[in-house]
């Protein structure tokens, strides 16, 4: 019967999509692809900026800032950040995995230190492990490399300190439970949400602004992407010393590689300008901002779409995480932007093709990866890097 | 099958995110002995693949979850 066997293939497609995790490996592939056409349509992605923007908004309307932020729902920081958010909140409802998580006191408290310490990280490195690190480092920008270097000393640091705590701070044991409720109508609230953002996208385009509902839409996909693979970007730097697994290095590795040759190719051509996505940050801001940055996410479990995805499936220590990134990297980054003194020591802009070439930087940025994903498998098998409490 | 097993040390991860399960059940599993089993009580849905795979890297059996009331139940036997 025909229709029997419709039903049967949407139910497939279904469980495939929503049911099973996707491979990380495959998330990665389609996160590097998505980057690059996010680049070709109008910007790299980013989710810092979009949390600066908000805690932008927060400080002027506590009167803190005198002067209006750009418009919440125009700015494309802002847009991408929402769209994260809306598509992992969208996918883990249609995976039936929404809930609202609570977590112990002092696991709140963590979200809230590690959200701080991100902030201001970010705010020296020129965005988080999405702008600072993928982004940039696919701009062809040395401060890329710069603070992956960084975050891996700040993890390290990290998992010290997570460690310690477990030897000499008694937590409690968990007690916090999970409010879920309706998952069967959790599946059909999520595709209303999704459905949601198309809408959104559709009544941009006929105000005329279809650059922005159309990146809201990217930032949906970079959402579901990333929340049902699990993509933690937090893993490609503390795995490497906590369990040695490789899964998200080899993520990691094919989403830059990917990112890289794209973004050469739209600079090179002509089609977006070479200072896109170059922090002014080589190379104090990208190194100390990146050793802050990696200690910070950490301690809240999640880096800047780590604690947004996450926070869009329901867990209260991470939207806690949210909020104080967003107030933390508001006020440091103004600050730096404010003083000149800073905004010199963080740095400047060193587009690798300048000094090296597109050839020779996109040969060795590749060559740069496949060592790491190399040493991350090696690692695996020999744990060698592996800590010890 | 999961229903017959009999824990000999439960630990309660409940409302713990990422990393947090894996280092308590990895402090947990070096104080207990070999062939005993652990079980876990977790909240956060990335533990579904984390602790099968913490469990496989050490050598230890993952048993299986089952899901409970707003929280899951997981099975380790020590190595």
């Amino acid at each position: 019967m025909p229709e029997g066997e419709l039903k049967g293939i949407l139910k497939r497609g279904y469980g495939l999509i929503f049911y099973e995790n996707w491979p990380v490996w495959l998330s990665g592939i389609i996160l590097g692809l998505l980057s690059v056409l996010c680049f070709a349509w109008a910007r790299p992605w980013g989710v810092a900026g979009g949390l600066k923007n908000w805690g932008d908004w927060i400080f002027y309307a506590l009167g803190v800032y005198n002067k209006a932020p750009e418009p919440f729902f125009q700015s494309t920081n802002s847009l991408l950040t929402l769209g994260l958010l809306w598509g992992a909140f969208g996918a883990s409802l249609m995976s039936k995995e929404f809930a609202i998580r609570f977590a112990p006191k002092w696991e709140l408290l963590k979200g809230c230190v590690g959200g701080i310490i991100m902030g201001v990280g970010s705010a020296m490195a020129g965005g988080c492990n999405v702008g600072g690190f993928f982004s940039a480092t696919a701009a062809l920008s040395l401060s890329g490399i710069i603070m992956m270097m960084g975050l891996f000393l700040g993890a390290y640091l990290g998992l010290r300190y997570l460690y310690w705590e477990l030897e000499h701070i008694s937590t409690g044991q968990g007690g916090a439970g999970s409010a879920s409720g309706g998952k069967a109508v959790q599946p059909y609230l999520g595709a209303l949400v999704l459905l949601g953002a198309i809408v959104f996208a559709y009544l941009y385009a006929k105000e005329a602004l279809t650059r922005q509902g159309v990146l809201l839409l990217f930032g949906v996909a970079f959402g579901i992407t990333i929340q049902r693979a699990r993509f933690c970007f937090v893993r490609g730097f503390r795995d490497i010393f906590m369990t040695t697994e490789a899964e998200i290095p080899k993520g990691i590795t094919f989403a830059t590689i990917i990112a890289i040759l794209g973004f050469a190719i739209l600079k090179w051509a002509g089609l977006r300008g070479e200072e896109v996505y170059i922090p002014q940050a080589t190379w104090f801001g990208a190194l100390v901002g990146g050793i802050i940055f990696g200690f910070g996410m950490v301690i809240a479990g999640g880096c800047g779409s780590g604690s947004v995805w996450r926070a869009g499936e329901g867990q209260v220590k991470l939207m806690i995480a949210v909020l104080f990134f967003c107030l933390s990297t508001s006020l440091t980054e103004n600050w730096i932007n404010n003083s000149e003194q800073l905004t010199k020591l963080m740095g400047s802009a060193v587009f690798l093709p300048d000094y090296l070439g597109y050839f020779w930087t996109v040969v060795l940025l590749c060559i740069f990866f496949l060592l790491y994903l190399i040493l991350s498998v090696w690692n695996e098998r020999t744990e060698k890097f592996l800590v010890q409490p | 099958m999961l229903d017959d097993i009999k824990p000999d040390q439960t630990l309660d991860a409940r409302g713990l995110s990422c990393p947090m399960p894996i280092l308590k059940t990895k402090k947990a599993i070096e104080k207990m002995k070999s062939g005993e089993i652990l079980e876990i009580l977790g909240t956060d849905p990335g533990t579904k693949n984390d602790l099968p795979s913490f469990a496989k890297k050490g050598g230890h059996e993952f048993l299986g979850y089952k899901d409970d009331q707003g929280f899951t139940r997981f099975y380790i036997r020590v190595k």
